[in-house]
């Protein structure tokens, strides 16, 4: 699928050790707008507004931060851990530069820990909010929307 | 005779030009940008090396021996290698703009890694820079102290030592793994003490997605060959009587591990009061909890104070709750007082220690006397 310039321009910053090792793509051989409009079509599906997600996934990941680098439990629903390293990363668009912060946000039932986990960032909050971008598969940072929608249930 | 068909003719041509042009510009980004060698002399003259021009000043150095910190590995996201840079490169780079101040700048303080070996550089860093080697040590072993910490016991190469201030750390290197094609880089204290000089110890917690962690905690074994250069940093205890009031979470605990140990080694763990506050959240994520209680027992001026911040039932804790910062706020109030000198010395994440800076400030610790080194 074609891309416009920013696109293209971003696809190749999104390669392993343009802005990261890792990279934003994974393993995946699709380009970012295929992943977008897929993963689009799929939120849609599952009755998910990256309006209405993303704020929340911002919001418990600075909840996390209140707990200095050790987990908290937010709102008795989730344990989050956020984990800072100094320093900036530039995102693949070439629109701004964000805080080396990521978080782990886990559903808890009970108290007690579920494998309905999701690990969020800055950088990919900021591209999940702008372009809809939830990363290639393989990525680390990758949000399946089946597992978001599980995680904020 | 064979003649190329007209249908594969102009396919064939455009391959021909474009494989043409590919060398031209191949051999032309030899020749424009062939810097030769650089001339570089470091603190005044103290030493003078030639690198290979072309290449950051980063790389340049490490390739001489001389290692500059940093903790991105010269991605240009951490701002750690920042060097004095006497001759006229340039004006600042936009890359290096985030993590300069207007002081800095003004002092010619650029970041190496974003500094272009192209002309002879005077350039000027720290001397005790000169004290960093680059090992190739062997995993001795590898010990989970929680479920997301593990202590690498780095044995150095035979002959070889390794001379450091307890409080300092290294950066250990992962090599290529996966998806990850070029090694990685990442700064972690020394939790050996320096008496221990054939070795060096971290403390490693996985971070979720983090590159090295990630290696340390699901591929890293025992007998393997592994990179680490240091030592570096200036986090270090000072030679005062002033009561240190130390505080760290999780694999924060590094620095401290080798302090406390270091003065049990050479006999002054009594000379001064210290209080070391650990946060976790519950008591799994305690560690070194008997030997921290057993130093605490055995010294009269050590004191212990580990609080969780949601221990849970079968913890049957009987400690101090809540997060450390008002643990911390809280002793500060009622148990240490308050006429006392006191230096804080702070170990973990950027927002953990902003929190306990905070705190110390609001209870009348001098801020000039709060160490850290900030890095995650």
């Amino acid at each position: 699928m074609k891309m416009s310039p920013e696109f293209s321009k971003a696809q190749k910053n999104m390669q392993p050790g343009e802005i990261t090792s890792a990279g934003f793509l994974g393993t995946d051989s699709r380009n970012i707008v295929e992943i977008i409009e897929a993963d689009e079509e799929r939120a849609s599906a599952l009755g998910l507004d990256f309006d209405e997600f993303v704020p929340v996934l911002r919001r418990l990941m600075e909840e996390g931060r209140k707990g200095l680098g050790e987990p908290v439990t937010v709102e008795g629903r989730w344990i989050v851990t956020a984990y800072e390293a100094r320093g900036h990363l530039a995102s693949p668009f070439e629109d701004g530069v964000f805080r080396k912060v990521n978080a782990k946000i886990v559903r808890t039932e009970n108290g007690k820990p579920t494998p309905d986990a999701v690990l969020v960032s800055d950088l990919s909050l900021h591209l999940m909010a702008k372009y809809h971008f939830l990363q290639g598969r393989g990525s680390a940072f990758r949000l399946e929307p089946d597992l978001i929608q599980a995680t904020l249930a | 005779m064979n003649t190329i068909p007209a249908l594969f003719a102009a396919p064939v041509a455009v391959g021909v030009i474009s494989a043409v042009l590919a060398a031209l510009i191949s051999i032309t980004d030899r020749i424009v940008n062939n810097y030769g060698d650089i001339d570089v002399s470091i603190n005044g003259g103290k030493k003078s090396l030639e690198i290979k021009g072309g290449q950051p000043l980063l790389f340049g150095l490490a390739e001489q021996g001389i290692f500059i910190p940093s903790a991105c590995g010269g991605r240009g996201s951490c701002g750690a290698c920042k060097v004095k840079v006497h001759s006229d490169i340039g004006p600042i780079m936009p890359t290096e703009l985030p993590f300069l101040t207007k002081e800095e700048i003004s002092d010619n303080t650029r970041l190496s890694c974003q500094v272009k070996l192209k002309q002879n550089l005077d350039i000027e860093i720290p001397e005790e820079l000169f004290n960093v080697r680059d090992y190739l040590g062997t995993i001795e072993r590898i010990r989970a102290v929680t479920h997301d910490i593990k202590e690498v016991y780095v044995k150095l190469p035979d002959g070889e030592e390794v001379n450091y201030v307890s409080g300092q750390y290294g950066q250990f290197e992962a090599p290529a793994y996966d998806t990850i094609k070029t090694p990685t880089m990442r700064a972690y204290s020394m939790s050996s003490p320096p008496s221990d000089k054939t070795h060096l110890e971290f403390l490693i917690r996985l971070v979720p997605g983090g590159i090295v962690t990630t290696y340390v905690h699901t591929l890293l074994q025992e007998g393997q060959k592994i990179r680490v250069v240091g030592p570096f940093g200036d986090f270090h205890v000072r030679d005062t009587d002033a009561a240190m009031i130390c505080v760290a979470g999780g694999s924060g605990m590094a620095p401290f591990k080798s302090i406390f140990q270091d003065r049990v080694d050479n006999g002054t763990i009594n000379d001064r009061d210290i209080w070391y506050f650990f946060g976790a959240r519950t008591k799994k994520d305690v560690f070194y909890l008997d030997w921290l209680t057993q130093l605490d027992r055995d010294n009269e001026r050590f004191h212990f104070v580990p609080a969780l911040s949601e221990p849970q039932p079968e913890d049957n804790w009987d400690g101090p709750t809540g997060l450390i910062t008002e643990v911390l706020g809280h002793y500060l109030v009622e148990k240490i007082p308050a006429e006392q000198a006191k230096e804080g010395y702070l170990c973990g994440s950027p927002g953990m220690l902003d929190a306990c800076m905070a705190v110390m400030q609001a209870k009348n610790m001098n801020p000039e006397k709060i160490y850290f080194d900030k890095f995650a």
